[in-house]
């Protein structure tokens, strides 16, 4: 069950990853809002379907929406809030202005998600999220995380395909074209904002169709789960696997989540300091993202670009 | 009226604060062109230190701020030296996003070091007094005494001495400023060295004012030094120092009549309108070009 549970994570992040990295690898777009798009798609999906609440618990809407109505649900209140931060972000920012105001929204939004209860119950989260559809199913609890991990793998595949599909279309030449010069690209009459911002939207659902899932994953969410910082993780992955290569991109995921867990059980974990071990896995993925920078920018699967065969 | 007064002066002891971190964050940004988002870990390295050297030297306030700001000026330089100088030439997001991965390994450095608990000094805030129409305790006083000395070191550093010149010269142009004779290279390492002293007394007097602290210290102040040095106009130190005292008091009224658990939203509220209508900051002229972003 162990490797079910470390194999799920990182697939759920994969299909994260992707949306990502269409948004930095190929729109060329750094930024940093992302995993409030993953936070609110798992937040949407658990008011969704776990019922009211009980007081003191408090939060927005509490239906009892079958599971996979209340993860369409989720990705499209995703898709509206990318919407807005995109339509403001895109227009006129770009590179470091961008980040920085996708980081101000999002922490902007953390902030309120912590503080204002009524919403998702402030800093203590949702829970209650258990196994939907496990009675219907009749299964155990191990038999549905099984069942649950081959669903998510199912999906990375779909997403995977699609995103490979895109990645060689017009729509994915153009967006390439738009990061390396947009000014070239604005002059052959592309619509730069338009494709970017369809970009945007694009990665943003699949940010929340990973958070739906992740909601599943952990069944319960809350603010202390989806600091900005987590982000760097899976610009880490991206880095690693080769920023553009869809299914580079998904291995570097594996590898650097994998490749982690497994070497941080190693690593010395003092009883009396619970925090020594994740802040050094942190420590190592700070460093990680730095080498690669320097060293192997393209990652280790570089972007294969398509060539013009031109007229035979 | 006199709630209004209050929360004028406080922010004008954040402001002060602000002020500090701001115009370190505009020096780096003038000679390497580097939005430096480990800038936050120079406060924290150097409230840290002062939390370690207190009990060495049996409370004293000057003695802290003097390691705060000797532990700020050695992270300055290694940090240029270690990261940014490495990321020479490289495109401005390439630079952003080793430094964001910089401040996840130093944020977390100081978490193995000193535990992810908060912990606080033991200095005395001191009375409250009544100046003027405002209400401030001893250190309030301190922070803003303080602040404007060090400015005006700053100031006096960048206008009347040749390393102010030469730092002025290679913020505009590297290159230029090498081939004129300037020592570029050690230039810019003196300049991230004061950047770094100047963030490692202001992420002590933050951790003073604010009273306890942990490791993310000085990422969270890090989004309010940004807003402060945009609305200024980065890159341009004297302008930083008005756009943080407008941050600061911006943040404290909004705070003081909203809940103040909100009062950093404002301040991001006010960062993303900067940004779309005012990204070469507030005192430029529109159509000025004062910065190359």
């Amino acid at each position: 069950m162990y490797w079910v549970s470390i194999v799920t994570e990182a697939a759920i992040f994969a299909i994260l990853a992707l949306g990502l990295d269409v948004v930095w690898g190929w729109a060329g777009d750094f930024d940093l809002a992302f995993y409030g798009y993953l936070a609110l798609g798992s937040y949407m999906t658990m008011v969704l379907t776990i019922g009211k609440p009980t007081p003191p618990v408090s939060y927005i809407l509490g239906y009892h929406l079958p599971y996979p109505v209340a993860l369409l649900l989720a990705v499209a209140a995703v898709v509206v809030l990318a919407a807005l931060i995109g339509a403001v972000a895109l227009r006129n920012l770009r590179e470091i202005y961008f980040a920085v105001t996708t980081l101000s929204a999002v922490s902007a939004l953390y902030l309120i998600v912590e503080n204002y209860t009524p919403l998702f119950d402030g800093y203590n989260g949702v829970y209650g999220l258990v196994n939907p559809g496990q009675t219907a199913l009749n299964l155990t609890y191990n038999g549905y995380r099984i069942v649950f991990l081959g669903v998510v793998l199912v999906l990375l595949a779909l997403v995977c395909l699609l995103v490979q599909r895109l990645s060689a279309s017009p729509f994915g030449r153009m967006l390439r074209s738009i990061r390396e010069d947009e000014h070239a690209a604005a002059a052959y009459g592309r619509g730069v904002f338009s494709a970017k911002y369809r970009a945007y939207l694009f990665g943003a659902a699949l940010a929340g169709l990973a958070g739906g899932l992740f909601a599943v994953f952990i069944s319960a969410f809350n603010p202390s789960a989806w600091t900005p910082q987590e982000l760097l993780v899976i610009y880490a992955a991206i880095l690693v696997g080769g920023r553009g290569n869809p299914l580079g991109v998904v291995a570097g995921v594996f590898g650097v989540y994998i490749g982690f867990i497994e070497l941080t059980r190693f690593l010395p974990a003092p009883s009396s300091r619970p925090e020594f071990g994740p802040a050094l896995r942190q420590v190592l993925i700070g460093l990680l993202i730095i080498l690669m920078l320097k060293f192997r920018p393209a990652g280790l699967f570089s972007e294969r670009l398509s060539r013009d065969r031109g007229p035979q | 009226m006199t709630t209004f007064l209050i929360s004028v002066g406080i922010g004008l002891a954040t402001a002060a604060i602000l002020a500090l971190s701001a115009v370190a964050f505009t020096l780096e940004y003038a000679v390497s062109r580097v939005a430096n988002f480990a800038h936050g870990e120079l406060l924290t390295i150097g409230a840290y230190a002062a939390y370690s050297g207190q009990r060495l030297f049996h409370q004293n306030v000057v003695a802290a701020a003097l390691i705060a700001a000797a532990a700020g000026l050695v992270a300055g330089l290694l940090m240029n030296a270690g990261l940014i100088e490495q990321f020479r030439g490289r495109s401005a997001t390439t630079v952003f996003i080793a430094t964001l991965g910089a401040s996840l390994v130093l944020q977390n450095l100081v978490e193995m070091i000193y535990g992810a608990a908060n912990v606080s000094y033991s200095f005395s805030q001191g009375g409250l007094h009544h100046i003027g129409p405002f209400l401030w305790t001893t250190g309030n006083i301190e922070v803003i005494i303080s602040a404007l000395a060090v400015a005006g070191l700053i100031y006096l550093l960048l206008q009347r001495t040749r390393f102010g010149k030469a730092v002025r010269a290679v913020s505009q142009d590297r290159t230029l400023a090498q081939v004129s004779g300037i020592p570029a290279r050690r230039v810019v390492m003196g300049t991230w060295g004061l950047a770094g002293a100047i963030a490692g007394f202001a992420g002590f007097i933050l951790a003073d004012t604010i009273g306890t602290f942990g490791p993310q210290l000085g990422f969270s102040f890090l989004l309010l030094t940004i807003t402060a040095t945009v609305a200024g106009g980065i890159g341009r130190p004297y302008a930083t120092l008005g756009g943080a005292l407008l941050v600061g008091l911006v943040i404290q009224i909004a705070g003081t009549y909203t809940n103040s658990a909100y009062q950093l939203v404002w301040a991001f509220a006010l960062l993303v309108l900067l940004m779309l209508f005012r990204p070469n900051g507030l005192f430029v002229r529109r159509g000025a070009t004062a910065v190359r972003a």
